[in-house]
């Protein structure tokens, strides 16, 4: 997906979340070779330009990571995907659910892959990290990961971290109902991926995507155990709490639902971050 | 926001899409006999009692009183919506409906009504992109009397224009003449997306009380919810998922968390404002005895975040309860030294914090 050699240019690289994610992605080896604003200058010695398109004739970046607004969003997809891009993470929260609509047409035509939005990125640890997964909960290993959630996502890989698991592939596919990549989009690249040994689905209630999931790992006859993690199980209905997705209408999306389809397919849910790290750690 | 159907039907006026004569209880009547509608954002309310039928206006009054002080899955009726009982007629189904893993809208049509349409067999399902909305509606239209595909389209202008993710009317009525009227009507819209939608950002200006987290995230650009106002634990959290599952791993326990909140530490820029807020809110519940605060941040500078959390508490001295802090991030140890001078503990451990409570 991605490595240390991977050419990453950074959209608003010139604003203050830009400019402090830009350093960070650096400090872990992410290879920046671009940014991309309005303000085109330098952002500590890497070149900035107008547009997706000038940065890429210059730099040829293949990946972007966006750091702009909900409401440029739509627009700064669109400057990637035109410039030939063929993975941008964006993990700016609030998008319009039907800029989303635009945005995943506009990467299905293009053939690329979207992760985002309202994520915090996805990393390959010891190579390289697009977007904002801290530190303290990354490390090489055999788990590979997918999340709706930023923060749950931090807690699980900090605690197998310190059971001494670490990661092969993170990716947080974010909290949005309409979002660029779902679980079950990565699902083939899991199977195939020689380093994964087991993966960890951190899901939440709302939407229909656990449940998807489940239906494409029964039809994949995939190999690997799968842990899921379901937050919200004590969530009332109609309420949204905080993530545009997490919200229960009726037996749809609810915890029961997720949770019935899950183990149906063969994966082990739990309703408890410590309860799944544990049956991850005595699987390994 | 899933709005309530009294604030849909007004909307879908807009859209010249009918519905019978109504009002909110305490405005004007319109013509009777009526249907007395309690207004709740949940499915379930004619199974639980809070729709009733009125032939006068004492029984009217009686019902109103009564639905306006119920509870439907959990939520509290926001409002009565007194409507004008139109009397039989056939009743039809048209809904559009969001499928965030197509990308695309599903238009459902029935030429019979009722609360379980969605599984009859001759159910229509077309799936279109945003664009060719109206096509999809005449397809699943084709054969079924006109009125579906009128309200259909209609829909769809609506779904466009208001950033829909859902508009259902369940009954459709059709009248032997043709002309339809919204039974019930059911619209959720797209809280991202209310910064460019005028009607909908004044409606939860002007009925904010029903919509409170809607109404708290325009005003305050953060999520807060009271999950529990008997609750006796305050959690000060950031992270959405986060703070979800650990008001379910609280409450397994057997522990009775007051609040969800994801207070976002990354937006506060060294400004205790928020902080203040959220303890000031929290402070209002009758029995909070204890404040958990867990943040668990890639990038917050926890040393800034334990200097705001110290104005904040100063600022809020009516919230005497002692505090449990877990802290995971850059610079743990400046917070600890910071809040263990205050005479508060600070862990990296959930677990641990969450055995203090």
């Amino acid at each position: 997906m991605i490595d240390r050699a991977t050419p990453v240019l950074v959209q608003g690289m010139t604003g203050r979340a830009g400019r402090m994610h830009t350093r960070l992605m650096r400090a872990y080896g992410t290879n920046i070779v671009a940014g991309v604003s309005p303000r085109p200058e330098p952002v500590d010695g890497v070149p900035v330009f107008a547009s997706c398109a000038e940065a890429v004739a210059a730099t040829g970046a293949t990946a972007s990571v966006a750091f702009v607004g909900a409401d440029a969003l739509l627009g700064a997809i669109r400057d990637a995907l035109g410039a030939g891009i063929t993975l941008i993470v964006t993990p700016t929260e609030g998008m319009p659910v039907h800029d989303a609509l635009a945005a995943l047409a506009a990467v299905r035509a293009a053939g690329a892959r979207w992760i985002g939005a309202s994520t915090p990125g996805m990393a390959v640890p010891g190579e390289a990290k697009l977007g904002f997964l801290p530190e303290v909960a990354l490390a090489p290993g055999p788990v590979g990961i997918m999340s709706k959630s930023g923060t749950l996502s931090y807690e699980v890989g900090y605690r197998l971290v310190q059971r001494g698991l670490g990661q092969s592939v993170w990716v947080g596919v974010g909290g949005d109902p309409v979002k660029g990549t779902r679980y079950a989009d990565l699902l083939p690249f899991f199977a195939a991926d020689a380093r994964t040994r087991a993966l960890v689905i951190i899901g939440e209630i709302g939407g229909s995507e656990e449940e998807e999931l489940a239906a494409a790992l029964g039809a994949a006859r995939f190999a690997k155990p799968v842990f899921a993690l379901v937050a919200g199980r004590s969530a009332r209905e109609g309420v949204t709490m905080g993530h545009a997705g997490a919200m229960v209408h009726g037996s749809v999306g609810s915890w029961a639902s997720k949770q019935t389809a899950l183990e149906a397919a063969g994966a082990r849910v739990f309703g408890a971050v410590a309860d799944l790290v544990d049956a991850v750690v005595a699987a390994a | 926001m899933y709005l309530l159907e009294h604030d849909a039907k007004v909307l879908a006026a807009l859209f010249d899409i009918p519905a019978p004569p109504g009002a909110l209880f305490g405005e004007a009547l319109p013509p009777g006999p009526w249907v007395v509608k309690g207004q709740v954002a949940a499915g379930g309310r004619g199974k639980a009692g809070a729709i009733r039928k009125a032939a006068d206006v004492a029984e009217l009054e009686g019902h109103a009183r009564a639905i306006a002080a119920m509870s439907v899955r959990g939520q509290p009726v926001r409002a009565v919506r007194i409507e004008q009982n139109v009397g039989p007629t056939h009743e039809a189904y048209v809904a559009l409906l969001l499928e965030p893993a197509s990308g695309a809208v599903r238009v459902l049509m029935s030429g019979s009504g009722g609360v379980d349409v969605e599984h009859q067999a001759g159910l229509r399902a077309e799936l279109a992109p945003l664009d060719a909305l109206d096509d999809a509606v005449r397809r699943a239209g084709d054969g079924l009397p006109p009125a579906l595909t009128g309200a259909g389209l209609r829909l769809a202008r609506m779904f466009r224009a208001c950033e829909a993710l859902l508009i259902e009317i369940n009954p459709l009525f059709i009248r032997a003449d043709g002309s339809w009227l919204a039974g019930d009507m059911k619209l959720i819209t797209d809280d991202n997306a209310l910064y460019r939608q005028p009607a909908l950002r004044a409606l939860v200006e002007r009925a904010g009380a029903a919509y409170p987290e809607v109404r708290l995230k325009l005003d305050h650009g953060f999520d807060y919810v009271v999950v529990d106002p008997e609750g006796d634990i305050g959690l000060l959290t950031t992270g959405a998922g986060l703070s979800m599952m650990l008001i379910d791993e609280l409450r397994a326990r057997g522990l009775k968390p007051y609040n969800f909140l994801d207070v976002r530490t990354g937006g506060m820029r060294g400004d205790p404002t928020r902080l203040i807020r959220v303890l000031e809110w929290i402070a209002a519940g009758p029995n909070i005895r204890v404040v958990l605060v867990n943040i668990f941040a890639g990038i917050t500078h926890l040393g800034e975040f334990a200097r705001l959390l110290l104005q904040a508490r100063a600022a809020v001295p009516q919230l005497t309860v002692p505090f449990v802090v877990r802290l995971v991030g850059t610079a743990f140890e400046e917070a600890e030294q910071i809040l263990g001078a205050a005479g508060i503990a600070v862990t990296t451990e959930l677990e641990q914090a969450v055995a203090q409570l």
